[in-house]
């Protein structure tokens, strides 16, 4: 891609160099970009099984880049469900980014064209948990690049060892790839947990997500997870969370030691406390 | 067919990552708004991770036969305790891919 593009270096000035920004993006992602790895093998291998050629199934990965929304679709090709039925499916599943593109907006948008369509079309769930940390860091483009970029080439990587294994190995599908896709939400999720009213958030959506997959509602993850980012708000709301941290600097710790531990409890009630 | 499912499917990932991201497009992000967002994230990982994790086969599955739920937990429990996402996917996956 661009990593060579010229760029007024006066611009950005939190990083020495772009080189060590960029390279300091790709060692941030590095843990989820070696966690994508399984879930890649199984966008590659699906794809063989439903049917489509080697080419076509790399070109899912490398020209869409969505792994929730390639290995539903494929789902539904498999079923034979119609072309429109999957482009709606997709705009559900995929409409997440307009919340991650609204978040990073006044961080990208500021940006030349070439960086907001690159960024954009690299923007991810991973991309988001990395280089969306708040106003307290300055937002690098080139950390950001080095992110999306290496998380963009370890995905079709993955994507293609999986054609090969799908060519190679019969019943790959049994092998429950699809935990790596929880096991990388759940490290993603978990540290972001640093008040209660995050917590009221997670679990209003795990909840709701689970209700209506038991009962194949399509529109499920739009549902539970607009539910949970409101029960989150209103819950702050309610309880008064931010004022309480502007008034005493020390309520802050207090409150995500206090998450921290509700999380922990959680954790450990899990199957039964949940529904 | 397929072909033109990439390139619809493609179409429509790309522009609701990029829409919102050009700045000719005349919207003012609230308070309101920014805070709304800031719980984006949490509450959209969570839903797609949910039901791999809890529903089997189309039914609520909360038995410690289901390992997903099982390793879901010991993932949990490590990213809380080491706040490391290397460290917590690969040991969980591990885990789930022995028992599994």
């Amino acid at each position: 891609m661009t990593t060579d593009k010229p760029i007024e270096p006066d611009v950005y000035p939190a990083h020495p160099t772009k080189a060590k920004a960029f390279l300091k993006g790709t060692i941030a992602m590095m843990p989820l970009t070696i966690a994508v790895v399984p879930w890649g093998i199984l966008a590659g291998s699906f794809a063989i099984e439903v049917g489509l050629t080697p080419i076509e199934s790399q070109a899912m990965s490398a020209i869409i880049f969505a792994g929730a929304a390639q290995l539903v679709a494929l789902g539904m090709v498999k079923a034979g469900i119609g072309l429109w039925s999957i482009l709606i499916t997709t705009l559900l599943i995929t409409s997440r980014h307009l919340l991650y593109a609204m978040a990073m907006r006044s961080q990208i948008s500021p940006l030349p064209l070439k960086w907001r369509l690159t960024l954009g079309f690299l923007l991810t769930d991973e991309l988001f948990a990395i280089a969306n940390q708040g106003k307290l860091h300055k937002f690098d483009p080139w950390y950001a690049l080095g992110g999306g970029l290496s998380f963009y080439i370890g995905w079709n990587i993955a994507t293609l060892l999986g054609i090969v294994a799908g060519n190679a190995i019969e019943n790959l599908g049994e092998l429950g790839l699809d935990f790596a896709i929880a096991a990388t939400f759940i490290a993603l999720v978990v540290p972001t947990v640093k008040k209660p009213s995050i917590l009221v958030c997670v679990l209003v959506s795990l909840s709701l997500a689970v209700v209506c997959a038991a009962f194949e509602i399509q529109a499920g993850l739009l549902i539970a997870a607009i539910a949970g980012m409101t029960a989150g708000v209103l819950y702050a709301k309610i309880t008064k969370e931010d004022e309480r941290k502007i008034l005493n600097p020390l309520a802050n710790s207090q409150t995500e030691t206090d998450a921290h531990s509700e999380r922990k409890a959680d954790a450990t009630t899990q199957p039964e406390g949940k529904i | 067919m397929i072909w033109l499912m990439i390139f619809s499917m493609a179409a429509i990932v790309f522009i609701s990552r990029h829409l919102l991201l050009e700045p000719k497009l005349p919207l003012r992000l609230s308070k309101g708004t920014q805070t709304f967002l800031s719980y984006s994230a949490p509450a959209v990982l969570t839903a797609i991770f949910a039901p791999i994790v809890f529903v089997q086969e189309g039914t609520l599955d909360l038995s410690l036969e289901n390992s997903y739920l099982i390793c879901a937990v010991v993932a949990t429990v490590l990213a809380l305790v080491t706040r490391n996402t290397l460290l917590t996917t690969v040991l969980s996956m591990g885990l789930f891919f022995v028992i599994h």
